[in-house]
């Protein structure tokens, strides 16, 4: 049965779940409903990227599955562990001065920007990409520092505190010019006349469903192209999400501007 | 580009405010919005001369009225003129126009370089129409698609004109759309909030940001097929290795964000020209304006649905038909905000308003057909056929042109003083929606039929010859609308109706001053509180501030040097991030054949003068520093040394170049030799130009003109001079270090 062998159920990744789950529940205090909810869809998203299809496809087989992955370390799971976070606590965390400093360093737009969009970059180099594929204590470092770097690119949109957040407008460059970073990658996978990742562009068949994944369509050409268009739209979208909520913001502010932690903050950050 | 980042803003008056002279010499911002629209104007009636002669020769089959290579010349100009010489002028004339006005400021941000952005027009459209006296007009289609455009196939000298003028001419949208940019980011008036802008001024805003990202992809699209014309490199030839497709990539980014550089404006000049006549404020302001932001966004990710045809793959050809479909929300929606603003409302069926409602239907019928575009098996079917013909024309006259002719019948009193004729008006308008009409619904069926577009003659197939005949014989009404405007115009100028400062009761800031406006715009401005000061100043017990809360300003205003060079900066990115993506896909995989980055290139060499241009930005900034700090002698040494070491790098680029081709290592030699030397050279050129720059700083300096408070323009200089190092940075790690190479 080929579906069987798809699901990873004695992945040691359910160790780190559990950890998560009591670790949120020991240590956030009342968290509404809402941001619970947010917080067991991150666990779910953890899931989804080690035990499901998913997870078992990128381990060597699928390029496209294997992306999939990296976005919801990304994108999803940093933003889901930011949004689940209850206002109130992180406001009295964010009094204690060395967690302010790194609050504060977190802000800086560029370093966020930086992360986000690099993380992305750096590990689609050719032979990091099959390094990490192969090596697992390689993947370990790359699948950590993919969170961090998405917590460290969504904290100033939704940073848990109010004051680490940029102004809408920049924001939405911030968001926007993240959307065009991988927008450029996405091309230059999906239309890359070679093999971004060699190391699924011949996989070794540890479980024997390779016949069945190249029956179904999903031979290395397209799947590629799949892996490249899945680094391109779904994020655009999400940060298009993204956008559109910082608009809403925009548009209702009505008190008079507050003033930003960082009224000139660029996207690229060189302003001064 | 960079000086003129650098010339402080002084307001400049005419000497005489009569005469040709005074047209020519203008800076004012409303002298150079009126230049735009009669530029367009006239280029309206030649682009309609080549359509109106394009169908006669459609109007029967098997027609010899033209020679099909005349035919192609003629549908190539009559688009390549329809796009850049009369929607991109219109707008910018009207945004030029409009936009100090309706934000209470004086005039652009910076008026010399609006003057410049003008005159790079008639220049260019200059070198276009030249071309027709060497004999040979372009004729490979708006969109030149290679190879057809590459010398083998296109020998004559006309697409060389094209090129160039599109180079000229996109030069001057770029320089325009940041002056637009920095007026509305830097120059509004206090109380001026940017949620409280016009919506015209916000979707003008996002056309202007759209417009600096977008050109530039054509740019490098058409730098490369230079170096392919003139220097016989083969970017786009596959019998030599090239991508024809690569062309089509570059042409569609920028060519269907191009189609929202032209549909933004025309919900611009709808959002205003609805409320006013249906006497209410517009419904929902932010999603309009929200809408127009997220358009700006997805416009960059539909492109291929232009190329569903060439065989991309099934994966890709889904993504973009998902990504078509997603853009027609915002796009849709907002036809629904139009509505509603009317529903209710008490109309008046001006001229301008009729106009407008017909744009709304129309508009909706050619977007209605782009989502039928973007379902990849019926563009299969439909695509190069006159479908896609009566598609487009949907959009872009029935919804572009009649939202330009609803803005002239609008705004035509503010600019001259004069009413135009409303039953003229009304003539005009009937005789355009019956011709328009006519002519292009019937294009529809002739598509299903099967008609190919872009051939000069047809058979004569069951039913081709009566509907050609329809929509040839439609374009009469067009041509005749079209006269009745021309003669409403010279008898409205002549003896029209004086029309008073607001004759519409209009809401927004332009209304405020008297028409035509003085040369400073306003002599006393209301105090504004909401979206609609006018309005509110008029009708103060209904005033809008009373009923519902906007957003306060914040009194914050960017510097305008800095917006200048910031958007400078990422309109050059975009065109060095597609420069750099060709080398990617012509290097990724070693050819074999003749020289390669490993095999030619002297990495440590060109990494210690790359040292010297990074150094370049660190001095650069110590002197950036010595100018606010007001130490002269500092200054001047540390900026001297900038340039040194800026000329250093040229002088090792040099070397390499003489190196490559002292052993036979030139541009036409294979697809690496032909992307290295486009990327560097391109490289260095800008290098040169922020040389040029900076020396031009350091005489001011030595002659003491340079003081402290010109340290913001100097920063400014600072933000292109760092920019080009960070593209040294991605050069040298892509083309010397073999990033993304397998």
């Amino acid at each position: 049965m080929i579906s069987s062998k798809l699901w990873d159920w004695s992945s040691p990744v359910w160790l780190l779940i559990a950890l998560l789950l009591i670790g949120y529940l020991v240590l956030v205090r009342g968290p509404s409903r809402a941001q619970l909810a947010i917080f067991l869809g991150g666990l779910l998203a953890i899931a989804l990227a080690f035990i499901s299809p998913v997870g078992v496809l990128s381990d060597g087989y699928l390029f496209s599955a294997h992306m999939v992955q990296h976005l919801v370390l990304l994108l999803v799971v940093p933003l889901c562990i930011l949004l689940s976070l209850p206002k109130e606590q992180m406001t009295t965390w964010c009094q204690d001065a060395r967690l302010d400093r790194i609050g504060r360093l977190l802000d800086v737009a560029s370093i966020g920007w930086i992360c986000g969009v690099g993380a992305m970059w750096f590990w689609h180099i050719p032979t990091l990409c099959s390094t990490a594929a192969q090596r697992p204590a390689l993947g370990l470092v790359r699948d950590l520092s993919l969170v961090i770097a998405g917590i460290a690119f969504w904290w100033p949109i939704y940073a848990p505190c109010e004051r680490y957040r940029l102004s809408p407008l920049t924001g939405i460059a911030y968001l926007f010019s993240a959307c065009l970073g991988c927008t450029l990658l996405g091309i230059y996978i999906t239309f890359a006349p070679l093999s971004v990742c060699p190391v699924f562009a011949s996989p070794v068949d540890r479980i024997g469903i390779l016949n069945s994944l190249y029956d179904a369509g999903l031979t290395p050409g397209i799947d590629q192209h799949l892996g490249g268009l899945m680094m391109w739209v779904p994020p655009c979208i999400l940060y298009l999400g993204a956008i559109i909520s910082l608009l809403c913001r925009w548009y209702s502010i009505t008190d008079p501007e507050p003033q930003f932690l960082t009224p000139s903050a660029q996207p690229s950050g060189a302003t001064r | 580009m960079s000086t003129e980042v650098a010339t402080p803003f002084e307001p400049i008056t005419a000497d005489s405010s009569t005469g040709l002279l005074s047209w020519v010499s203008s800076v004012d911002h409303k002298r150079i919005g009126i230049l735009y629209l009669l530029l367009a104007v006239f280029f309206l009636l030649v682009g309609g001369m080549e359509a109106v002669l394009i169908r006669i020769q459609l109007s029967t089959p098997n027609n010899t009225f033209l020679s099909p290579e005349l035919f192609n010349q003629l549908f190539t100009m009559h688009g390549t003129t329809m796009v850049f010489l009369v929607g991109m002028p219109f707008f910018t004339g009207f945004s030029n126009y409009l936009i100090p006005l309706m934000i209470g400021a004086k005039d652009v941000a910076f008026p010399r370089l609006n003057a410049m952005s003008f005159w790079m027009l008639p220049f260019g459209a200059f070198l276009l129409y030249f071309s027709f006296l060497t004999g040979a007009a372009p004729n490979a289609g708006w969109f030149s698609y290679a190879p057809l455009s590459t010398k083998p196939y296109s020998l004559g000298p006309g697409v060389d004109y094209w090129i160039v003028s599109l180079i000229v001419m996109g030069v001057g949208s770029i320089a325009g759309a940041i002056n637009i940019i920095a007026t509305v980011l830097c120059l509004r008036t206090p109380g001026m909030s940017l949620q409280r802008v016009p919506l015209f001024v916000w979707i003008m805003l996002m056309q202007a940001m759209l417009i600096v990202i977008t050109i530039p992809p054509l740019n490098s699209a058409l730098a490369l097929l230079c170096v392919d014309r003139w220097l016989e490199a083969a970017f786009f030839e596959p019998v030599r290795g090239g991508s024809a497709l690569l062309w089509q990539h570059f042409f569609w980014i920028f060519g269907h964000p191009e189609v929202y550089v032209f549909a933004l404006p025309a919900f611009a000049m709808v959002s205003e020209v609805i409320p006013v006549f249906s006497r209410k404020p517009i419904y929902g302001y932010a999603f309009v304006a929200g809408s127009s932001t997220v358009i700006l966004l997805l416009s960059y990710s539909v492109w291929a649905h232009h190329m569903f045809a060439v065989g991309l793959g099934t994966s890709a050809n889904i993504f973009f038909s998902a990504m078509t479909m997603l853009i027609a929300l915002p796009t849709g929606v907002k036809i629904f905000n139009w509505t509603a603003t009317m529903w209710g409302g008490s109309i008046q069926l001006t001229t301008s308003m009729l106009f407008a409602i017909a744009f709304l239907i129309q508009f909706v019928i050619g977007g209605l057909t782009g989502v039928m575009f973007a379902a990849v098996p019926i563009d299969w079917q439909m695509t190069d056929t006159y479908f896609v013909v009566a598609h487009f024309h949907y959009v872009l006259i029935g919804g572009v042109v009649f939202a330009i002719f609803a803005a002239t019948y609008y705004w035509f009193p503010k600019m001259t003083g004069r009413m135009l004729d409303e039953r003229l008006g009304k003539w005009q308008f009937w005789l355009w929606l019956v011709g328009f009409n006519g002519t292009f619904m019937v294009q529809h069926f002739l598509g299903a039929m099967g008609m190919p577009r872009r051939v000069y003659t047809y058979g004569d197939n069951p039913g081709w010859a009566l509907l050609n005949g329809i929509s040839s014989a439609s374009v009469i009404f067009m041509v005749a609308g079209t006269l009745v405007l021309v003669w409403n115009i010279v008898q409205s100028l002549l003896h029209g109706e004086v029309s008073g400062n607001n004759p519409w009761d209009a809401f927004t800031l332009e209304w405020a001053t008297t028409s035509p406006p003085p040369e400073t715009n306003f002599e006393s401005l209301p105090e504004i509180k909401s979206r609609r000061p006018v309005w509110d100043q008029q009708h103060p017990e209904h005033a809008d501030w009373k009923f519902a809360k906007t957003p306060e300003d914040g009194g914050h205003r960017p510097d305008r040097a800095q917006v200048c060079a910031w958007a400078f900066v990422i309109s050059e990115a975009v065109f060095f991030v597609l420069l750099l993506v060709t080398y990617i896909v012509f290097n990724a995989q070693a050819s074999g054949e003749g020289p390669s980055a490993a095999t030619v290139l002297d990495v440590p060499r060109t990494g210690v003068f790359s040292l010297f241009l990074l150094s370049s930005s660190l001095t650069f900034w110590i002197s950036e520093r010595s100018l606010r700090a007001g130490r002269r002698r500092a200054f001047l040494s540390w900026l001297g040394i900038t340039i040194l070491l800026g000329i250093t790098f040229l002088c090792g680029q040099g070397w390499e170049y003489a190196g490559l081709l002292a052993n036979d290592v030139t541009i036409d030699r294979n697809l690496f030799a032909s992307t290295f030397f486009t990327v560097t050279g391109f490289h260095g050129l800008h290098v040169t130009a922020g040389l040029v720059a900076l020396a031009i700083m350091f005489t001011l300096g030595r002659q003491n003109q340079l003081t402290k408070v010109h340290s913001k323009p100097f920063g400014a200089i600072g933000v292109y001079w760092h920019f080009v190092d960070v593209v040294w940075i991605l050069v040298f790690s892509i083309i010397y270090l073999g990033a993304f190479q397998s």
